[in-house]
């Protein structure tokens, strides 16, 4: 292998590990506040990405229950991507509020809450597919990054040599830092922050301790809802939304990413993202699902706790 | 909801297209036919256009006036994605007395939902099982799905006549699906037999892939002149897109599953160039062919796919081998099983004229089909809309003749 | 009756196996390790069948495959799955709870992609034409109901053996447990190779009774799927799983069903149809709300014990003597 090539894929395996992490990021932050594995997740960040086609205006396909409508309204894409994040968070909203908030009540054991968040994703996959069908959905080029001036890759080295990137993945790269940054300062340095470390910690001592725990915890899905709609509209603008099943395909890779980087970590969901995307990307490409999943083995096997998270202390 | 809805519209629709008020003769029970293909599940996409082909049938027959008066049902039963919801929307079909099914939807559910058709004696039209091995499932399985050995090369043929300089040449397959793992054997044999040379190592993905940057970056380091892509409308597209970003500048043939304007709203204004096999041509000018046409086009505003042609072409060969029955013995003078088998038997010995062309079956129930073709993708300026442009084949008479698959 | 069985034979049989399955990925669970590497056997047993009956016992599926073939098969099917799950279970089982529920995924989708890759799995296409040892699916029955309540039987006087103590010790406390002198690396291995066995088992005969095998089966969906029977049938008593694995199973089909009763209002009848999976996930949800602790929990037992103390005082009485 060459360096050209040699460093061209290096990028496409950070460029595909970075959109492991933006799927990431919101899976991982409702772990590391409450524990518990959220299924739906792909299913939100799925809407959130339809949500966005809605809200440009554009017009559902001819199958489902929805054919051929569309909302009165025409929001250029930054804005639909915000709008569709927060309409994205509000469902994860409702979902804590019907199903995982009786389910903690209760004091159900987290693989409940898991499954139960399996059955949600099974029901929102097939209600997309009810109302706008199977078919793939793209936000026209033209108005994306056609009113910005972007061309659809960027070349970072000379013609001959050409080291090449999507444009649509600098911006996923730019993006899933961004929301790591602002992650990491929220929950490190912010009022809402150390509330949200504090129910972490421990649900009832923080509410002992005067902290609303109900809405922090309602916070955190919305953030997590947030992070996970506008990180599948920008999914969608780089492969297209697929189909109700877009994030659903990154189901089992974004857990692989979230438990390598060590469960609830969230600088760890970005270090597990490159981990296995460089993987993915040096693998020969029939086996390359193999070989991420054999190297998260091996690295489990080093450090059972992932690699960022904290060794589990044990009871005597 | 949908398939209610869609029905009533084709109905409305098609009395336009024909010119012709409802035929009032729909006075007996209706024959049924069941459809069992992938309604839910990640294949849905393929089950849904394969519903609409049906529905197109139906309304299209029932309006020329059914079987000779008596119109024909169709029973939709969802097969989702797996063998299991296969053999389950199979045996529903078979116990709800349809006198024969068109499904499922990939070759491998229907290893697993044939014998079980083939053991009840119920026909079986495969409307889009390419896998080696289908017909020979057992007497009453037929498909109209054409095995892609005779099309594949054709469009490898049709890059070299656009580019006579090509030598390099990259595929790329997905690995975990049925149809392109056949196709791409083909399309390999071809590079090696025109004398070009086969990138190595041939690269692979899964119809799940979003991301083929690995695959592309190996692939251009050795410089191709030629892509050849086999897989389906979403991972094709991604990727025919993403070897564009890369900056590859070739010709791009893709196989059979790209055959479909679900791709345009993939590749975008990117898909433009791509050429593909086809074993469905929407221009096909036939009757048949243009009035199923403009009902596709009216209710789903694109240009019908392969998926939704063959689908209509299987409920055809049903629908005028039941013709033939009535005209012959009547079909009320036959009990289900009989008719069934009757029915198995009068599929193989007649032609069809589908908006596939003119169509048979073989004894063993594989497709007997005239014409393949060729065509190149050309996209609109917005890159929203594109079009399938027919690239004649110099030889294309003697290329075409249909060549049976081996059997295993 | 006839057209009931015909139509739903091959349901029930399914519906068998899957509470086998689900019944494999308790096992690990009742020594405290939430093992998803259940698929991963099953996909493997469904192999061993499919390669064994077609290429090493010669047979073609227009013949009849003789019952006793299977059992040979399920033998071997068994023996490279316990290989297989002491060379992984080793290593792995010193992870915990999501940790090593991820390992075993690997495992999972090391097999699907080694198989995709293998000319003898028929890489994409699978294995296709497997003979059949009966001539209906429903007649499956007679081998998978039997198995199954062996199945049932072995783990329920497990629960009551000397190794299931230890089992049920190392879920409560590993740490405890390891004082009281359990080896907790014997233990857990040794649930993990139970339940490697059985889903190898299990996967031998499903191989014949779909009539083909390939990649698709036995995936991370299947692993989640059967995590929700164990789960939302009970994870707590062996009957739990069986439970859920049989209910789950159904209740797609019963939607199914139910879209076809007659006289329904169209639109009702249409959306059972379209929006069965709909309603299977919100279901699902649903369940868990109303079933915290699974629809079969220990306190049924004991209640029921309760409410019939003579045969339980009487059994008692008889284990002592």
């Amino acid at each position: 292998m060459n360096t050209t090539l040699f460093l061209q894929q290096l990028i496409n395996g950070v460029s595909l590990g970075m959109v492991y992490a933006i799927f990431a990021l919101g899976y991982t932050l409702v772990f590391s506040i409450l524990g518990i594995i959220n299924f739906s997740h792909s299913a939100v960040f799925t809407l959130g990405a339809y949500f966005t086609y809605a809200f440009m205006g554009l017009s559902w396909g001819f199958n489902g229950l929805l054919a051929r409508q569309s909302l009165p309204l025409e929001l250029p894409f930054v804005l639909a991507m915000l709008a569709g994040g927060v309409v994205a968070g509000l469902v994860a909203v409702v979902i804590e509020r019907a199903a995982f908030k009786p389910l903690r009540q209760r004091g159900a054991d987290p693989l409940l809450t898991l499954v139960s968040s399996l059955g949600i994703a099974v029901a929102l996959v097939n209600l997309i597919q009810f109302l706008v069908g199977a078919e793939a959905y793209s936000y026209p080029s033209a108005r994306v990054l056609g009113p910005l001036g972007l061309p659809p890759a960027l070349n970072l080295s000379t013609p001959e040599a050409p080291l090449i990137i999507p444009t649509v993945r600098v911006v996923i790269i730019f993006a899933s830092l961004i929301i790591l940054a602002l992650l990491v300062l929220l929950i490190n340095a912010t009022k809402v922050g150390k509330a949200m470390r504090a129910v972490a910690e421990d649900g009832t001592t923080a509410s002992l301790l005067g902290i609303n725990t109900d809405r922090i915890i309602l916070f955190t899905f919305f953030l997590s809802g947030l992070i996970g709609g506008v990180a599948g509209t920008l999914v969608g603008l780089s492969v297209t939304i697929t189909g109700p099943y877009l994030g659903i395909s990154f189901g089992l890779k974004g857990l692989a990413v979230i438990v390598l980087g060590g469960l609830g970590n969230i600088p760890g969901a970005v270090l597990g993202g490159l981990v296995i995307g460089i993987a993915e990307t040096f693998a020969p490409s029939s086996l390359k699902d193999a070989v991420a999943f054999v190297i998260l083995f091996l690295i489990l096997l080093a450090r059972p706790q992932g690699l960022l998270g904290k060794a589990v202390v044990q009871k005597v | 909801m949908r398939v209610k809805r869609v029905s009533a519209l084709l109905s409305g629709m098609l009395a336009l297209a024909l010119g012709v008020s409802s035929i009032g003769a729909q006075s007996q029970d209706p024959v049924l036919i069941g459809i069992g293909v992938a309604q839910t599940s990640n294949v849905a996409l393929l089950g849904q256009e394969q519903v609409i082909g049906a529905q197109i049938a139906e309304a299209y027959f029932n309006e020329r006036g059914g079987i000779n008066g008596r119109p024909i049902r169709l029973v939709f039963q969802d097969t989702a994605g797996d063998e299991a919801g296969a053999i389950n929307a199979f045996q529903q079909l078979i116990a709800a007395g349809v006198v024969g099914i068109v499904g499922p939807t990939l070759s491998q559910q229907a290893f697993a939902a044939d014998p079980l058709a083939n053991e009840a004696g119920v026909p079986v039209i495969a409307p889009s099982n390419t896998a080696r091995g289908i017909p020979q499932i057992g007497e009453f399985i037929a498909r109209v799905s054409a095995p892609v050995a005779v099309v594949a090369p054709n469009a490898v043929r049709a890059a070299l006549n656009i580019n006579p300089d090509i030598q390099n040449v990259a595929v790329f397959y997905a690995q975990n699906d049925a149809f392109a793992t056949s196709e791409t054997g083909t399309f390999q044999e071809t590079v090696r037999e025109l004398g070009l040379n086969l990138i190595e190592p041939v690269q692979t993905f899964q119809t799940t892939d979003t991301d083929f940057s690995s695959q592309i970056a190996t692939a251009l380091a050795s410089n191709p002149q030629l892509v050849i892509v086999s897989g389906l409308a979403a991972d094709g597209g991604n990727l025919v897109k993403q070897l564009r970003e890369f900056g590859y500048t070739g010709l791009i043939v893709g196989g059979n599953g790209l055959n479909t304007a679900n791709i345009f709203p993939v590749c975008q204004a990117l898909c433009d160039g791509i050429i593909i096999a086809q074993a469905y041509s929407y221009a096909l000018d036939t009757e048949v062919n243009n009035t199923f046409r403009e009902i596709y086009k009216e209710a789903q505003g694109k240009e019908p796919p392969q998926f939704s042609g063959q689908a209509f072409a299987a409920v055809q060969s049903f629908v005028e081998a039941l013709i033939a029955i009535d005209n012959e013995v009547g079909l009320d003078s036959l009990s289900l099983p009989e008719l069934r088998a009757a029915l198995n038997a009068q599929l193989r010995s007649m032609t069809f004229d589908t908006p596939l062309g003119p169509i048979s079956y073989t004894e063993e129930g594989e497709i007997v089909q005239e014409q393949f073709y060729v065509a190149q993708i050309q996209m609109e300026e917005d890159g929203l809309n594109g079009s399938f442009v027919f690239i004649p084949i110099g030889d294309e008479a003697e290329e075409a003749e249909p060549q049976a698959t081996p059997s295993s | 009756m006839e057209g009931f069985i015909t139509t739903y034979g091959f349901l029930m049989v399914t519906m068998t196996l899957q509470a086998m399955l689900a019944l494999s990925l308790y096992l690990p669970l009742m020594a405290g390790q939430l093992s998803l590497a259940s698929p991963g056997f099953y996909a493997l047993g469904g192999f061993v069948a499919a390669v064994m009956s077609k290429s090493v016992f010669g047979f073609t599926n227009q013949q009849v495959f003789p019952l006793p073939l299977v059992f040979v098969e399920m033998a071997v099917a068994a023996a490279i799955c316990a290989v297989v799950a002491i060379l992984i279970g080793v290593p792995a089982l010193r992870l915990r709870g999501i940790y090593l529920a991820l390992a075993t995924i690997a495992f999972v989708e090391v097999v699907r992609v080694v198989a995709l890759n293998l000319e003898i799995t028929g890489q994409a296409i699978g294995i296709f034409g497997v003979p059949q040892p009966f001539s209906r699916s429903f007649d499956y029955m007679a081998l998978t109901l039997p198995m199954l309540l062996l199945a049932i039987f072995f783990v329920y006087r497990l629960e009551r053996s000397r190794v299931g103590r230890a089992f049920s010790a190392l879920r409560e406390d590993e740490l405890a447990a390891a004082a009281m002198g359990i080896n907790p690396t014997r233990y857990k291995v040794l649930a993990f190779v139970m339940g490697a066995v059985l889903a190898g088992i299990v996967g031998v005969v499903n191989a014949h009774l779909l009539n083909t095998w390939n990649t698709r089966q036995g995936t991370f969906d299947v692993a989640i799927l059967v995590l929700a029977y164990v789960i939302i049938g009970g994870s707590r008593t062996f009957l739990g799983p069986v439970a859920g694995g049989l209910l789950l199973t159904a209740l797609p089909e019963v939607l199914r069903a139910a879209a076809g009763i007659q006289g329904l209002p169209a639109p009702v009848a249409q959306f059972l149809q379209d929006g069965r999976l709909i309603i299977f996930g919100v279901l699902i949800a649903v369940g868990t709300l109303f079933f915290p602790q699974g629809l079969i929990t220990p306190r049924m037992f004991r209640r029921w014990r309760a409410a019939h103390p003579q045969p339980a005082a009487a059994r008692r009485k008889e284990a002592q003597a």
